[in-house]
């Protein structure tokens, strides 16, 4: 394709419009380029970024982090660093740098390892919600009619179950394996996804390029997923990013439960759950504000990060109420 | 290459014996589309249904440029529909090309979907917002598993040549494009295939007017290029005119009138037609001052119940007593051409003054009450649909 300028020139409507003529190298900017422009301009957005960054590193090198330190989140500590004679837990010092919990185990690396869990909870079950609803939101809006009657009213009886109760029941009888928490939390929130998508297809689908699509021969599946799906990137991402933290809370209340991650294993639910059940917290404030802090200061990071996406993505995406 | 070579075989090996015998390229036989209203009765369906095309016969003729024009919301677009078969007929035959496409499974129309292809109203709905452009106009070639890579790309900027863009802007978004642009876009996607047919629904309609210019000669050079026939919509009568080898005239679902293009404008016999060239504006102010205007009374009848007998006799200057009763067939009229046709019981005669004219039927009630009535039904139908949504979200 050996340039054509003459050509183009002398079509009567130059390309572009104004003044840069052909062979300037302007590069097209693609919606992911100009959201990412907008993003690097909101501070709020670029900070929880990187606490998310962050969180997610240290959950990835959590084992190597915690040998760095010189400490192992399972093994306690019977020494004097570890546990006071009276058997109470030692606070922040050169030796266990955020204390120590009613074992004398270290709290930063059971920190770092509960971060593990919230990160695989948090992404491996939004994951799934996503892809779910996506495809169950595509079919009820594409096809309208008895199909979205009835994926509709599905959603909505998904939606109405008790989720602490069903899933109390559901790990008494599955057991405690983090899958089954997973798939537990991934059960009670794919439809929420799946109504925003079903919402958008139901306009997109009369868009005038999807009947050009279908005067093109393309088929249902194709139009879908090839013709709707990019155009449900941003809400859904935002949704996502929004559903993540909901999703860590939720791995965490079945923790602080007793249902999702036990002893020893660690995570910041069960931390949680360890303090305030023991009592200890009352003279070691360490055991419950750190593990606390952690969950408190992730939601949050991913919150904000889902509002500045939002901005960035789409100006003008409504609010998403969750609940 | 292989498998399209052999699908145009299936439908195009009687080419040869079709043009010599019939001409009619693409025939519809008495094609009628319904849509039903939804009432707000949750488990029964509403009988009433929005008469969108009724029973319209006419023939596209080999490489012809057929125009169609009536006002908004007569049928125009449904029709374009049923000819490319992206929506279904009630009843009636489309005959494209010796294949009846009325009654096509699926998997067979999609061949047929290479042969006829479809240019839309408007630049920025029709084109993705979320794909580039190279990926939209190969798009045809993706759909049909035809030539990959490298070769689709040069197929593709071979297109964007031929229909007047940067082969360069192959990986630019559609809102980096104005609108005639956006069109080019369009037409170029539609011209991917080869398509013999090309359904152009109201193409420059959204198009600012110099552009208009523009995409309207590029289509005639491609219809000179690449041997088209085309279905021309649009509710501007002069850029019809300028475009259409013959023009046919709707109203309310029918067509009411159809005629070489010139013969049409110069000796309009139906009312309707006569009435909607009046309307034209002229650039010449001497003889649009001295033009005289035919000003409808009323407004275009509820599609759910349209008049009976002549659909245009309740604002018709000339109807009289038998439009009330008679449906009028699309015939030959008197003092024109046999390829003149129009369905009126009292055609336009050379020279009338329609303007003088005044309808001489018994007119109390009984056709715009139940027209009203259907009117307030269906925008209650509307808020009550727009309710639900509302409810849903």
């Amino acid at each position: 394709m050996s340039v054509v300028i003459a050509e183009v020139a002398g079509t009567p409507e130059p390309p572009g419009g104004s003044p840069e003529v052909a062979g300037a190298k302007i590069a097209g900017r693609s919606p992911r380029a100009l959201a990412w422009a907008r993003l690097r301009r909101d501070k709020v957005a670029l900070v929880s970024l990187g606490f998310v960054v962050f969180v997610v590193l240290v959950a990835i090198f959590a084992h190597p982090l915690s040998q760095l330190i010189g400490q192992s989140p399972y093994k306690p500590d019977r020494g004097p660093n570890g546990l006071s004679p009276s058997g109470i837990p030692v606070g922040p010092s050169t030796h266990h740098w955020l204390g120590t919990d009613d074992q004398g185990r270290d709290i930063l690396s059971r920190l770092m390892f509960g971060a593990q869990v919230s990160m695989i909870v948090g992404l491996a079950a939004t994951a799934i919600e996503i892809a779910v609803g996506v495809v169950v939101g595509l079919i009820a809006g594409f096809y309208g009619g008895k199909v979205d009657s009835f994926l509709s009213r599905f959603m909505d009886v998904v939606l109405s179950f008790p989720f602490l109760l069903t899933a109390l029941a559901m790990s008494a009888r599955f057991g405690n394996h983090l899958s089954i928490t997973i798939g537990v939390i991934a059960f009670f929130s794919w439809s929420q996804p799946g109504r925003l998508v079903r919402g958008q297809v139901l306009a997109l689908r009369e868009r005038e390029f999807v009947e050009a699509a279908r005067s093109l021969g393309s088929s249902d599946l194709r139009i879908m997923f090839v013709d709707i799906l990019p155009n449900l990137i941003a809400p859904v991402m935002v949704y996502g990013t929004l559903l993540i933290p909901v999703n860590i809370v939720a791995e965490s209340t079945l923790s602080f439960l007793g249902l999702g991650v036990t002893i020893p294993k660690a995570s910041w639910g069960q931390m949680l759950s360890d303090a305030s059940g023991s009592g200890l917290y009352q003279v070691a404030w360490w055991f419950l504000v750190f593990p606390g802090l952690a969950l408190l200061l992730t939601t949050l990071a991913f919150n904000l990060l889902g509002d500045g996406l939002r901005d960035a993505l789409d100006p003008r995406f409504d609010r998403i109420g969750k609940g | 290459m292989s498998p399209r070579a052999t699908a145009v075989e299936g439908v195009t090996s009687p080419r040869g014996a079709h043009s010599t015998s019939d001409d009619a390229f693409v025939r519809v036989e008495h094609a009628v589309k319904r849509f039903a209203i939804h009432g707000n009765q949750l488990f029964r369906r509403s009988k009433e249904a929005v008469h969108a095309v009724d029973d319209v016969s006419f023939t596209i003729r080999r490489g012809e440029t057929l125009g169609l024009v009536g006002e908004s919301g007569c049928g125009k677009s449904t029709l374009a529909r049923l000819v490319t078969g992206l929506q279904p007929v009630t009843s009636g035959t489309v005959v494209f090309d010796g294949q009846e496409i009325t009654r096509l499974s699926r998997a067979q129309l999609r061949a047929v979907r290479r042969d006829v292809q479809m240019i839309f109203q408007d630049p920025y709905g029709s084109l993705n917002p979320r794909r580039r452009v190279g990926s939209i106009i190969g798009d045809p070639y993706a759909i049909h598993d035809e030539s990959r890579g490298d070769e689709r790309k040069r197929k593709v900027q071979e297109l964007m040549e031929v229909v007047g863009l940067n082969p360069e802007h192959y990986n630019r978004f559609p809102a980096e494009f104005s609108g005639g642009q956006r069109q080019r876009i369009g037409i170029a996607r539609a011209l991917a295939l080869k398509p013999k047919l090309l359904v152009c629904d109201e193409p420059v309609s959204a198009l600012d007017v110099s552009i208009q210019a523009q995409i309207i000669n590029l289509l005639a050079d491609l219809q000179h290029d690449f041997g088209l026939t085309y279905l021309f919509i649009a509710h501007d009568l002069s850029v019809v005119r300028q475009v259409s080898t013959r023009v046919a005239v709707m109203y309310l679902g029918k067509i009411v009138e159809l005629a070489d293009a010139d013969e049409l404008y110069e000796r309009p016999r139906h009312p309707y037609t006569a009435a909607l060239l009046s309307a034209a504006p002229i650039p010449d102010p001497d003889p649009a001052r001295r033009r005289q205007r035919i000003v409808l009374r009323g407004d275009v009848p509820s599609p759910v119940s349209p008049p009976s007998g002549c659909r245009f006799h309740t604002r018709c200057p000339k109807a009289r007593q038998d439009c009330v009763t008679v449906v009028p067939d699309l015939d030959a009229v008197t003092g024109s051409s046999a390829a003149h046709v129009a369905a009126c019981l009292h055609p336009v005669v050379d020279g009338e003054d329609l303007g003088a004219a005044a309808a001489v039927i018994d007119q109390s009630d009984q056709a715009e009450i139940p027209a009203l009535e259907a009117i307030e039904k269906i925008t209650a139908g509307i808020a009550r649909s727009v309710d639900d949504q509302g409810s849903r979200a």
